[in-house]
Formats: structure tokens, sequence, C-alpha cells
């Protein structure tokens, strides 16, 4: 299929599946703007038919200036368009793609390359969650270890007596045990920077 | 306004408004950490968006039930100039002023000493009308106040866009780069991003959007019409937290607090002094206000002013009703009945002469008068709203 279609995305990655992806199904005129260069300027140079933009960037303003050029008549590009299904749109924003039509590239057309690429935003955005779910569970982990450890240095206690004195805390408090033990170090690190 | 998309509503009762990384995000940044938007029973989730065309999406699309956003794509979004139509309405407006006029440093320097004598919008206009002075200037959204502000002063000073410059749209987080690169001469947008320009030894700030119309309008609340419609007393918690809000911004012993809380890494991460200078009562001269001289007030005489000059400018078509367009969209009348009741002063009238004070004034207003900065224009042009519809 000879549709030209560039790929604005932040994450390198992630631009490079949906290129496969899209390579996969065909369609071969694919590129990248420049590092460094204008977004503008390349969409002039480029003229592609298709632009799929991760809304993450703050570009889109500058293209919105743009008129597009291959048309009979000059006029904005405009994200989709006016007759486009809601919800399609709907999951395309929530999973933050985009797609400028600049050429009048037929719905079916447009509709499946932007379904593959809302589907890899999708699995990226879940891998990114998952990923900082992970992290904010090992954060915790080590904010109780720590608490735990001055606990036992400065009440001279073992480390059962420690951790069930954050437990109960934490219950009567009516709070996680990890906002105790966050608790228990910055009333360590005040204190010491009274000392 | 033809009533375009429906989008399924957000989850929940969550309210989502949706706000750029910029200094007159304030009060919504303050009325949701100070809790005033839970006082109120009402759950916000504030979204911090890259993008201008981002918030217009996303409100056309249900995305967001509200922005603080440019009064000129709000008509844009409501007029479905930039995509799919969607009703929007304004009924509070959030900021005054705040916006800067940059230039590179280069071209600053060489234009200084003339502008000591005529201003700088003449050594500005006289510098891009002469042979060979013709330059790019670049402003943050087609449909922006930049835009229009920008438009006015140089003409005012005899430079007409498209004739003697060029606008071209850049991301404020790229007007540094810009600038450095030589791409454009200077830009128009809102603070703290002039501020960050000067800070990179790039750019200098040469006039404010003060200098262009004193105390004119900056941000304004944008609200999916049918969001309001179908919840008009969240609509009145949303406007009462965001005026206590507003409040506590304009109180100068606030102002560094204020800029601590924005330069977070999850607000406008940027440096904390670049947001200050621009905060009501600091030594900054770009400052925006939030509460004083009726600044929430959804003036209808500013919306005609706005739809005036996008008209001017062929942004939007000549032909239309525009005191129809002003009145559907700014909406007075759900600001007196959000506000009155707490006893906030509510100015007499929805309209008024724009630009016809030189000095410190009192607009009538109910239960009590409301103290009024000056609002001239450059040009010392007054602005009629009876003459715009």
């Amino acid at each position: 299929m000879s549709l030209r279609i560039l790929l604005v995305d932040s994450d390198p990655e992630r631009a490079r599946a949906l290129e496969k992806t899209l390579a996969d199904a065909g369609f071969t005129q694919l590129s990248h703007p420049d590092a460094d260069g204008d977004l503008v300027d390349t969409v002039r140079r480029l003229a592609p038919d298709l632009v799929i933009f991760d809304m993450a960037l703050p570009d889109r303003d500058a293209l919105e200036g743009v008129r597009a050029l291959s048309s009979a008549a000059p006029r904005p590009i405009v994200m989709f368009s006016d007759k486009d299904d809601p919800a399609f749109v709907g999951d395309a924003i929530a999973a933050g793609v985009c797609s400028y039509n600049l050429s009048g590239v037929s719905d079916r057309d447009m509709k499946a390359i932007v379904a593959s690429a809302v589907a890899l935003f999708q699995r990226y955005a879940r891998v990114e969650t998952e990923l900082a779910a992970a992290t904010a569970q090992l954060e915790e982990r080590r904010v109780i270890e720590r608490a735990k450890a001055l606990l036992m240095a400065e009440r001279k206690v073992t480390e059962p007596q420690a951790y069930r004195w954050l437990r109960s805390k934490a219950m009567n408090d009516n709070r996680r045990i990890a906002e105790v033990a966050a608790d228990v170090i910055k009333d360590h690190d005040a204190d010491g920077l009274l000392k | 306004m033809s009533d375009a998309v429906s989008f399924r509503s957000a989850p929940g009762r969550t309210i989502a408004i949706g706000l750029l990384r910029l200094t007159d995000s304030a009060p919504a940044i303050v009325a949701h950490e100070f809790g005033f938007f839970a006082d109120e029973g009402l759950d916000v989730a504030l979204s911090v968006e890259p993008s201008w065309a981002n918030v217009a999406d996303k409100l056309a699309y249900g995305a967001l039930n509200a922005a603080v956003m440019i009064p000129p794509l709000a008509f844009a979004v409501s007029l479905g100039l930039r995509g799919p139509a969607e009703p929007l309405i304004i009924p509070y407006c959030v900021s005054l002023g705040g916006d800067t006029i940059t230039l590179a440093k280069d071209l600053a320097g060489e234009l200084r000493d003339q502008a000591r004598e005529v201003g700088w919008a003449a050594a500005l206009a006289a510098r891009l009308a002469a042979p060979g002075g013709f330059g790019t200037l670049a402003v943050v959204h087609d449909y922006s106040n930049h835009n229009l502000f920008l438009r006015y002063w140089l003409a005012a000073a005899g430079a007409l866009a498209e004739r003697d410059y060029d606008v071209v749209v850049t991301p404020p987080a790229r007007m540094v780069e810009a600038l450095r690169s030589g791409r454009i001469a200077g830009f128009c947008a809102g603070a703290p991003w002039g501020d960050i320009a000067e800070r990179a030894g790039v750019g200098a700030t040469v006039a404010t959007s003060g200098d262009v119309w004193r105390n004119g309008p900056g941000k304004a609340l944008a609200v999916r019409e049918r969001w309001s419609k179908e919840n008009p007393e969240a609509l009145a918690g949303l406007l009462r937290a965001l005026y206590r809000a507003a409040r506590f911004c304009d109180a100068p012993a606030n102002a560094t607090y204020v800029a601590s809380l924005l330069a977070r890494r999850a607000w406008l991460a940027v440096d904390s002094h670049a947001i200050l200078s621009s905060l009501p009562g600091t030594a900054g001269r770009n400052q925006s206000r939030f509460q004083g001289s009726a600044a929430t007030y959804p003036w209808r005489s500013q919306a005609l002013w706005f739809l005036t000059e996008m008209t001017r400018w062929g942004l939007i078509d000549g032909a239309l009703q525009l005191g129809a367009i002003a009145e559907r969209v700014y909406r007075p009348d759900l600001y007196g009945a959000a506000l009155a009741p707490g006893g906030a002063s509510i100015p007499a009238m929805d309209r008024k002469r724009e630009g016809e004070h030189a000095a410190d004034w009192s607009l009538p207003a109910s239960p009590a008068p409301i103290p009024m900065g000056p609002d001239l224009f450059c040009d010392k042009a007054i602005f009629e709203p009876e003459d715009a519809q």
C-alpha cells in the first residue's frame, strides 16, 4: 500500500514496535521526524497522508497551524474527522494517541492503522502501570525495613517487636504501615538535623 | 453551534479539569491541593495536558468536563473551527494579564536604544516593516489570546501580520530552543515561559499583555455546556472553590508559597523563581491577577472583544452574529448564581466599555462596589460592546 505515514512518538521503542506492525501489514512508506528537526517543516517536506501522533508531546498545537496543502483546498489539519465514531476516538484519546488524516485516507484504512496504534499504546501503558505498582511496592518494603532498623537501634527492641509496634500504631491510627514507617523515618531525620 | 459528538462521561462522579503548565493554573492547583473542591463535596481530578489541542479535543469528546483555557479556543471549539463542535460555556474567568512578549536577546539589544525613544512596539514594528526586516514571531496557538494581543500591539504600531512578519505556532516548552536556533525572533506566551527564556539567556521580555491591554483578560474556565446543565450544583461548587483559591493566590503574602507549590514535578515542573516573578505582589512587572479588579467575572464585553479581533484576523467568519455567540458562551448569570449567596460582589452589568480608564476606578456592584485597576489599550482605543453585535 502506498500510504505515506509519519509516526511522531516520544518513545522510540514503541515507535519501532508500531513501525514493525505496520510494515508487516504492508505499509512501507513509514517515517519519523528528525530528533532535532522542526515538526512543521517535516510535515511540509514529507507531505504524509497520515500522521500518527503521541498526545504526550506538546507539538500538536504547532501542527494545527499547518494547512494541509496536499488536498485541493488548503484546510486546517484536524484530528480524525467529524464523522468519526466517538467511541473509537475516545479509546484513542484514552490511550494517548491521535491521528491526522491529511489527504482523505479512507476511513477503513485509517481505522485499521489507528487501531493498531491504540493497541500498542495501551499495551505500553499497562506495562508502565504494572512497573509503577511494582516500584511502589518495593519502595514500601524499603521504608518499612529502614523504620524497623531505626526502632531497633533507638528502642533496643527485636525486629518482631519493632514490626508489631508499627503494625499496632497503623491499626490505631487507621493508616497503612508504610505511612507510619515513613513518619518514623521523617522524625528520625528531623532529629538528626537538630543534633 | 451544532450539537456534536457525544462520548461516555468520565467514570463515577469525578470531575476532570484540564490545565497547562502555566502560572495562571494557580487557582485550580491551589483549590485542589488545599481541598477546596473536596469542601464543596466535589471529586476533582486535575489533568496536566501538554498542548491546547489536547485540552480542546478532550473537552470536545468528553474526556474532560472543564479546563483552564484561552477564551478564543473556547469559541473555536464551540463553533467547530478546529475539529468537532461541542458547545462550551465560560461561567468564570481565572486571571488577568500574565503573558509576555519576549524577543531574542540579540534583537532586543539592537532595538533597545530606539525603544527608549519610541517604545518597544514602534521599535519592533519599524524593524519588521523595514526592507529585509521580515521576521517570524511565535504564539502558543492560532486561537489564543497571545495571537490576538501580539497582532493588536504590532498593528497599533504599524506592522501587520503576514505582510510584515509571519506568525507561527510553537509550544511554550519549545520556545527557548526556537529562540536559540534563530527559528523565531520572539514570542508571546503565558508566564512563566518568558521568564524561563530570560533565565536561559536567550530572550529578553520587552512587553507584557498589560502593555497591550492593562488588566486585560487572561485564562477562563471553559466548561462543557452539556455537563453544566446536568450538574448545576457541581458547577456552582467548582466556581466557589476556585473563587476561594483565587483570593489566596492574589494575596502577596502567599506568593512564595504558591510558587513553590506550582513548581512541583506534578504541576509545572519548572524553577519556582520563574513562577514567583509573575505572581501578585512580587517585584516582577508581568503580574497576573486572580481575584482583584473583578478578575473572575465573565464580561460579555471581553467576549465580544475577542470575537471582534478573531474576525479582524480572519480566524472566524465575519458574517457570524457575535452578540449571540458571546451570550451563549459567556455566562455571568451562572457566576452570580454561584457566588452571590456567599457574599461576593457581583457587577451590576454584564458588559462595559473596555479601555476607558487611565486610572483606578470603582465598578458598581452588589453588595459593594469593586475597586478596579486601569484598563487602557496600547492604542488608547475604546471598545464599545454595543458596536460589536
